[in-house]
């Protein structure tokens, strides 16, 4: 690491890494020789599964008749929602979403039934022989005008609705020099994992059922399951493996409910994986958000009224679209500066617009596209400089959040815009004249850890001494690429003192200790929390038992490479211990609630914040109107940095998923279906796309700060976007609203302002 | 049009011999030609629909594969891979215009898969180019071989004319210029691509994209005239040949007016 500005903030480098044991595993991920779901081909007896999906996106389901398709050659079982063994739903927040539709479809997609069989071809053969007849009924496709059409579920299409109000919002307009109004659209962005929803469920012979997939939460998935498949949650065992990208999109359950039903059906192994179009259809999305936003502030440009409508369309089932619309709300409030009187209020909508639910980002980064372009426009309105119309109204490290709940920042907004403020990307030099026009701009960002507003946040995790010697390190969360299990080697190693290669970690195990979800930036907070409460127990009981071992006295023993020394010399090694110690009493389990601020009954919120500041450069090209974004540096404030290429993986792959919402990124709908069905049509950027990336981490968290470690998953994408249209107005005067960015409308902006001068 | 099956395995592929065997066969099966498989694969897949029949091409035919000098430019036959291609030294030496273009085509991947014919059959990129250059496609009939000029071949039906081979003039002192807009910055298909040669005494302009391969005769004539037109007629000129020949989106016409503009500034040509 390189040492820039000020003393607090550093570059990041991945290559300065030394700790030498970062090349295997990152290689081992880099070469695809990490076992994922999709490798589990060489189960005995495993059969390929398939689901039935709808072909109309909102129907009456009047005939499912399976007879064909249980006579097919290779078939061992066909289920529909006759055979779901327990309740015949799912869903993390509101249980809506059957696991097999019983009299009518929601959406493009939703599960009728499924097959198992010997091969996959015969499993979509078998499919293919299920007679459906469907009574098409009217669609909701306009999430603008779903409340006013006929109710999807029990009651009304609005599915929850949630306000934030602050202060006399009416009166507070009545007093704005500037008022800016402007309505934001988001697009549908699909997660575009490398590894589509798939995994294996296992009879385990006596009754039970043992699932190895790509999922987020092991843990709360067995509850579902147990309930799905009518059995004790102590005969369903959720192994979470490592898996090619999930981004919130493997959050839910996807393929476990049909694989489970199937298995203990045929009494064998069963095997989905979705094929490519299969997840685009059926697969999460990235709620799309429309937002009508009214911002003013007074001829200094300090703000003073803010009011925010939006709509979120969750499509045909709710998931986790209450917490999203939660959270969008939180960051439309504006965490990051001072308004003086607010009303924020957002509707989520069921349509048949297949489903929406967790993306990286969770709302948040919606909402942050519109509120830092209301300030860019308050600016230019007011003839002032963007950056100086944020300061003024950035809040300090005393206030309290925007919800007036406590909060607890790594640094001070303020010095987050300074540094930004100092990029080298704004002492470039402006093209304004060849065929591609330069610019620069810059947006802010707030993000919060944990799952926030009081809900239940808890994890645990587990050490011990296994038989051969080695250091086992147990945490229920999954590794969905992220490598949450070397940032775990990296504290282990440190709080021991020993090496990296000692220590085996195991995730996502629901026989292991629950860790709750992989979710909400959340893995590192309690990880580092966790830690800090389970090292010292297991130290204290090696010590003891190597006190006992050795004759040594117990205050004079010390870990370090590979065992326990007294006085510099290694006494005895962990084998040693393990072969004459009570490895029973090597074990030492940890746990701790996510934290949240002190003395608040019921928390508002989240209490550990994050910052980013990203400043983005562009090249538009004035003959077409497409864009290039050839530079982003983010300044983070997020806490201390335990593991560089982890960090600079998440904040720089965050935002290059950022860049393809900003720029390409869409699954669009016409009468309620995907328009995309897959990668050569729906378009990620490719590595021509990404552009050139630096990340200095600004950090005054002082030594004894007890929440030193935040988590940066979600953080790299909140500023994006906008950073991104800001340095297109910069370059081309054209400011654009909605997402992803239509190269038309900034061809037709230019050519208007071409024309005009 | 042949009938099509909801199966890979119930597709019938036809291995033949020879070229006129393919023609043979592609006449009385309905069958169509496979060369690299790049194009239709993922259509089929996306339908979930095959042709019954598919005639398998042959790379070893004589004629089919490489690229040659000949008297009147270069041969490039008809299956070989745009990896290939974009390699050749010919190719660098006759036409260095078109490896640039060829970095922009799909990725390495379907590179080495799709070839020149396929891509020209699909409209891909290399069709403006092609079509500003005047190409030639040699074509292995029913009734013997045939050359017909690459316009004159998107015009008529792409039946069952095989191609063995495309002949491209000696360019080698012509200026030519090409320009891609896509989606993204590689890897992307095609939503416009505009080509502009200038072969001493003529310019040429063609284009290929969303709204289909075209040479643009009326633009060309307006420019190869000798009469000076403003900017403002010749581009009203160019958006109304454009929306008769399918480009139907505006803002995409205009964008393919400012890069004629640009390219032809490239090539040198002053109105
Ligand atoms: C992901 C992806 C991205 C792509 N991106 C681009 C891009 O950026 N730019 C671009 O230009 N293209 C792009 N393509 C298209 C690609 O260039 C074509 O797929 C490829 O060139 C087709 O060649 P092929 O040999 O595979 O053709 P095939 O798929 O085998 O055939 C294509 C068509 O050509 C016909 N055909 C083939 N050979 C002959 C012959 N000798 N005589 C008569 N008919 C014949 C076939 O019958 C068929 O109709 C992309 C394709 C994919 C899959």
């Amino acid at each position: 690491m390189t040492t820039e500005f000020r003393a607090s903030v550093v570059t990041l480098d991945a290559g300065s890494d030394d700790s030498g044991s970062l090349t295997t595993e990152l290689y081992r991920r880099i070469e695809g020789r990490l076992a994922y779901p999709t490798d589990l081909l060489d189960i005995p007896g495993l059969l390929q599964g398939a689901i039935l999906r709808s072909e109309h996106a909102h129907a009456r389901l009047l005939r499912v008749d399976t007879t064909r398709a249980r006579r097919m050659p290779g078939v061992h079982a066909v289920v529909t929602a006759d055979d779901v063994p327990g309740v015949n739903r799912f869903g993390i927040v509101v249980r809506d979403q059957p696991v097999f539709c019983v009299d009518r479809v929601r959406y493009e997609g939703d599960a009728i039934a499924a097959v198992a069989a010997d091969t996959r071809a015969q499993a979509q053969a078998a499919l293919a022989a299920i007679e459906v007849e469907y009574e098409p009924l009217p669609l909701v496709s306009d999430a603008m005008t779903a409340e006013q059409q006929p109710p999807l579920h029990e009651s009304s299409n609005l599915l929850a609705q949630e306000r934030f109000d602050c202060g006399d919002v009416d009166k507070a307009f009545a007093a704005c020099h500037v008022v800016i109004e402007q309505e934001y659209r988001t697009p549908r962005q699909m997660h575009a994992f490398m590894e589509t929803e798939g995994g294996v469920a296992i009879p385990d012979g006596t009754g039970g059922i043992v699932f190895r997939v790509g999922c987020q939460s092991g843990h709360r998935d067995v509850g579902q399951l147990a309930d799905i498949l009518d059995l004790a949650p102590s005969r369903v065992t959720v192994e979470a493996m490592a898996t090619g990208g999930a981004f919130g999109g493997k959050d839910e359950l996807t393929i476990q409910p049909a694989a489970g039903i199937l298995a203990l059906k045929a009494g064998r192994p069963v095997m989905i994986q979705l094929g490519r179009f299969e997840s685009c259809r059926a697969g999460m999305k990235r709620h799309p958000v429309v937002a009508k936003m009214k911002t003013g502030c007074d001829a200094n440009g300090r703000l003073l009224a803010h009011k925010v409508d939006a709509v979120l369309d969750t499509g045909a089932y709710a998931s986790l679209g209450p917490a999203v619309l939660e959270n969008y709300l939180d960051h439309a409030t504006a965490p990051l500066y001072r308004i003086h009187a607010y009303s924020v209020s957002g509707r989520l909508v069921y349509t048949n617009n297949g489903v929406s639910g967790a993306f990286r980002g969770f709302g948040g980064n919606q909402a942050t596209f519109a509120i830092e372009s209301q300030l860019d426009a308050l600016a230019r309105a007011l003839g002032r400089c963007p950056r100086e119309l944020r300061r003024i109204n950035l809040r300090t490290v005393d206030e309290p959040g925007s919800r007036h709940q406590p909060v607890r920042w790594t640094v001070a907004p303020v010095d987050l815009l300074r540094q930004a403020q100092q990029s080298p990307l704004w002492t470039l030099q402006k093209e304004t004249s060849g065929r591609w026009l330069t610019g620069t701009g810059m947006a802010l960002g707030a993000q919060g850890n944990g799952l926030g507003d009081g809900l239940p946040d808890s994890g645990g995790g587990r050490i011990a001494l296994t038989p051969g010697g080695r250091i086992r390190v147990e945490f229920g969360f999954a590794d969905y690429g992220q490598n949450v299990g070397e940032a775990i080697t990296r504290a282990v190693s440190k709080g021991l003192g020993c090496g990296c290669g000692e220590i085996d970690v195991v995730l996502g195990h629901s026989r292991g200790p629950d860790s709750g979800p992989t979710s909400a930036s959340r893995s590192s907070v309690l990880v580092h929390g966790v830690l800090r409460r389970m090292l010292p127990l297991w130290k204290a009981a090696v010590r003891q038992q190597a006190a006992v071992l050795t004759g040594y006295s117990l205050d004079h023993l010390a870990h370090g490479p590979g065992g326990i020394f007294h006085l510099g010399q290694r006494v005895l090694s962990y084998r040693e211990l393990a072969e004459n110690g009570r490895l029973e009493e090597l074990v030492a389990d940890a746990a701790q609630d996510f934290p949240v601020a002190p003395g608040q009954e019921k928390p508002v919120g989240r209490y550990l914040q994050l910052q980013i500041a990203t400043v983005a450069r562009v090249a538009v090209d004035r003959l077409t109107g497409r864009v290039r974004v050839t530079d982003l540096h983010h300044i983070t404030a997020a806490g201390r940095v335990i593991y560089p290429p982890g960090y600079l993986g998440q904040i720089e792959g965050a935002a290059v998923m950022g860049l393809g919402m900003t720029l390409t990124e869409d699954m669009p709908m016409h009468e309620a279906r995907m328009q995309r069905n897959n990668l050569d049509q729906y378009l990620i950027p490719t590595f021509q796309d990404a552009p050139a990336q630096r990340v200095d981490v600004l950090d005054d968290t002082p030594g004894n700060d007890p929440f030193p470690v935040r988590g940066v998953g979600e953080l790299g994408i909140e500023a994006v976007a906008p950073a991104i249209t800001s340095a297109i107005e910069a370059a081309t005067g054209v400011r654009v609203h909605k997402l992803p960015v239509d190269p038309g409308v900034l061809l037709k902006g230019i050519h208007r302002q071409e024309n005009l001068a | 049009m042949q009938s099509e099956v909801n199966a890979r395995g119930e597709v019938r592929v036809l291995r033949p011999g020879s070229a006129r065997e393919a023609v043979t066969m592609a006449r009385r099966w309905g069958g169509t030609y496979i060369a690299g498989a790049s194009w239709l694969q993922p259509v089929w897949e996306r339908d979930q629909c095959w042709p019954r029949c598919l005639v398998a091409l042959d790379p070893r035919w004589p004629g089919f594969r490489g690229i040659e000098r000949a008297e009147r430019g270069l041969v490039i036959g008809a299956l070989t891979t745009l990896d290939e291609l974009s390699r050749h030294p010919l190719i660098h030496d006759y036409l260095p215009a078109l490896p640039e273009l060829l970095k922009l085509v799909a990725g390495p991947g379907v590179r080495r898969l799709g070839t020149v014919a396929g891509n020209l059959c699909a409209g891909g990129d290399l069709s403006a180019l092609f079509l500003s250059l005047d190409a030639r496609l040699d074509l292995v009939g029913c009734d013997g071989p045939e050359s017909k000029s690459l316009a004159a071949g998107y015009i008529a039906s792409q039946g069952v004319d095989l191609i063995q081979s495309i002949t491209l003039p000696d360019s080698r002192l012509w200026r030519i210029a090409v320009d891609k807009l896509g989606h993204r910055e590689r890897f992307s298909p095609t939503r416009a691509t505009v080509a502009c040669v200038h072969g001493g005494d003529r310019l040429r302009l063609a284009v290929c994209g969303e709204g289909g391969p075209r040479r643009l005769p009326i633009t060309e004539a307006a420019l190869n005239d000798g009469h000076s037109r403003s900017d403002v007629d010749r581009a009203r000129l160019l958006a109304s040949e454009l929306e008769s020949c399918g480009w139907q989106d505006p803002t995409l016409r205009l964008a393919i007016q400012r890069m004629v503009d640009y390219l032809l500034a490239e090539v040198g040509h002053d109105d």
